[in-house]
């Protein structure tokens, strides 16, 4: 009898859970949140919403959302990667290394991700090997590979992007963005990793509790350095995508993109405590990064709102999420 | 007895640690700088070193103290921009404007303090979050005030930052070590500062005791909204004028003198004298790299190198993101 009862309440209390506001905010909250803001933005400045205005958005989205989705399997573990700015810039610096012909697009391409993986495995193996706290590991890495380029460039790098880059960085095809395409693809490759594969679970069970995966028999540091090496890649792979968008190389290419990472992918719902989070959450998040931005601008207000607002989303989503959690 | 330590072997977990291992580093960057250079070590050249420290050193104060309580801090490039602007802004270079004004940018650091202590607080929203949010708004309210360098202050003003007290020792350098030093009396000997340990080795055990955790929170970030302040007046001090982004840098450099000094970012433990020792450490490796004549690009992978030696002697007691 009190079983039953107690089975009753546990039935109601899943039930209230999955139908609540609380579930609904949690689990679609920042899809509504996107939807509701393009809505507003559009009824102020229909302009928002034309072609050119949707493309150039989309291209911005590009390279941010590349980082995103490495920054998300790095927060998945409880890490966090302060150097992926470091890294893109970096890639961008390689990008102008070689020839500057499409010839060396493969070794660009190649020398880029190994750099970005191997700063990943710097990362994960002074996370885990050493104990060192992520922000401090990845804050070292940022500052050694930032010293690194600018003695390799003395200050002031030249030289150029291979023309595929550019053209895979702002190019169009029947008005799709190449980036947009390269973007889709790597999320749909990692979305399917995280979601679907066998690596994805020991990436989730890793973070919600590593001592659980040690019991199941997981090597929770392998997990966590190739979640530090998977974002590297990514991060050069988008350093190669902005290079080729914006055109000119400096050695600040991606700056900013580390907090902003960070935020969209908390906006998305990627716990910073660790095993809860999806690819498409912080894909929206990085959307809205770019929508209010850019909402910013075509209602009319001062610039320098932007980063007001962006700070103020911030806050309040992250406020957000803690409440359902609780 | 610490798992991890034991198997490490060579890890240092002790709360002297920090201070020995920044000691040990100070002696050996000095040796080395003696011997490559006879300029080095004159006293016109070390009291160069002290006097170079004190805008990081200020900065670095409040940092350490909410990285005791398990937090951290990233508004405060932004408080230093912000206040910079202001102080030389509003000042404009009228003398009767400086102690008025000055009374409120401090002020004003407090209160920008109090409003990160209480959004973590009642949100419940990790510090790392709350204070990137707030520093991005501090910013953008920095960019509305001015685009650039803007105001400007009277003679009379540089006196905190060149000023020279007797035996060309700098002023503001000395005011912040005794600063220090206040700190670090106030944070051993009073309840405050044990229940700052306290909340951070443990929140939640500390407010099972009855610590008032919330109110220990709330007065750490206004101390370090005030250090930030202070270190904005600084600049303004130094420069003679406020500039939107001069802050801007102290954000991430004000973490390394304090890990460096043995400040465990998972909070609880370290304190302000390891920090006041890091923050002469970076100054002084910094000016020894200037006559070894390495370039200021590898100046960079030098200091990423220190904080990674550093922290992987240090074990920290738990991982925080």
């Amino acid at each position: 009898m009190a079983v039953a009862k107690a089975e009753d309440g546990l039935n109601r209390s899943a039930a209230r859970k999955s139908f609540g506001m609380g579930e609904i905010v949690k689990r679609y909250g920042i899809y509504l949140f996107l939807v509701l803001a393009i809505l507003v933005t559009t009824a102020i400045s229909p302009a928002f919403v034309s072609g050119s205005n949707i493309t150039n958005m989309l291209m911005q989205l590009a390279p941010l959302a590349v980082v995103v989705i490495g920054q998300t399997f790095v927060i998945l573990v409880r890490g966090l990667d302060l150097s992926v700015a470091s890294v893109m810039a970096t890639a961008a610096v390689i990008a102008t290394s070689f020839s500057g012909q499409d010839g060396a697009a493969l070794t660009v391409l190649f020398a880029s991700i190994a750099m970005g993986a191997a700063t990943g495995l710097a990362n994960g193996l002074l996370v885990t090997k050493r104990n060192v706290s992520p922000f401090l590991a990845t804050l070292a890495t940022m500052i050694v590979l930032q010293g690194f380029r600018f003695a390799a460039t003395q200050g002031a790098p030249s030289g150029n992007v291979p023309p595929i880059f550019r053209l895979l960085g702002s190019g169009k095809f029947y008005g799709v963005p190449y980036n947009l395409m390269v973007m889709l693809v790597m999320a749909a490759i990692f979305a399917v990793l995280l979601h679907k594969a066998a690596f994805g679970r020991r990436v989730f069970i890793t973070g919600g509790n590593p001592v659980t995966a040690r019991l199941v028999g997981i090597s929770a540091d392998r997990v966590i350095i190739a979640c530090y090496m998977i974002c590297g890649g990514l991060a050069a792979l988008a350093g190669l995508l902005l290079s080729g968008f914006v055109g000119v190389v400096d050695n600040f290419v991606g700056r900013g993109f580390e907090l902003d990472s960070i935020v969209a992918a908390v906006m998305g719902g990627v716990a910073l405590s660790g095993g809860r989070g999806t690819i498409p959450g912080a894909l929206a998040g990085a959307a809205i990064l770019v929508v209010l931005s850019n909402a910013v601008v075509m209602i009319g207000m001062p610039v320098q709102l932007q980063i007001i607002v962006k700070g103020v989303v911030i806050i309040v989503a992250a406020s957000l999420y803690v409440r359902t959690a609780r | 007895m610490n798992l991890t330590h034991s198997k490490l072997g060579f890890g240092i977990n002790r709360s002297r640690a920090g201070i020995i291992v920044v000691v040990a580093l100070l002696a050996i960057l000095f040796i080395i700088g003696i011997a490559v250079s006879d300029r080095f070590g004159t006293s016109r050249n070390l009291l160069n070193i002290y006097e170079q420290s004190t805008g990081l050193a200020l900065v670095s104060l409040g940092q350490t103290l909410a990285v005791l309580t398990g937090g951290i801090d990233l508004s405060v490039g932004s408080v230093i921009s912000l206040v910079s602007m202001l102080t030389s802004g509003l000042i404009s270079g009228d003398q009767s404007m400086v102690i008025p004004v000055v009374i409120g940018v401090l002020a004003l650091g407090l209160a920008i303090g109090a409003i990160n202590g209480g959004v973590i607080i009642v949100m419940g929203v990790h510090p790392l979050i709350v204070t990137l949010g707030t520093g991005a708004i501090i910013q953008g309210i920095a960019l509305l005030y001015g685009l650039g360098p803007i105001g400007k202050v009277p003679k009379g003003f540089d006196y905190f930052a060149y000023g020279r007290l007797p035996g060309g020792i700098s002023f503001g350098a000395t005011f912040t070590m005794l600063l220090f030093l206040l700190s670090a009396f106030l944070l051993a000997r009073t309840k405050a500062g044990r229940y700052i340990y306290a909340t951070g080795d443990d929140p939640h055990a500390a407010t099972l005791m009855g610590l008032p955790t919330t109110r220990i929170i709330m007065l750490v970030y206004m101390l370090t909204g005030f250090c930030s302040a202070l270190t904005g007046v600084y600049l303004v001090s130094r420069f003679g004028v406020g500039q939107p982004y001069t802050g801007a840098n102290y954000t991430l450099a004000s973490i390394t003198p304090v890990v460096v000094g043995g400040t465990m970012l998972a909070g609880g433990r370290g304190g302000v004298i390891g920090t006041l020792l890091g923050v002469y450490l970076v100054s002084l490796l910094n000016n020894l790299l200037n006559f070894l004549g390495v370039s200021t690009h590898l100046q960079l992978v030098a200091q990423g190198l220190v904080i990674i030696a550093a922290v992987s002697v240090y074990v920290e007691k738990r991982r925080i993101a």
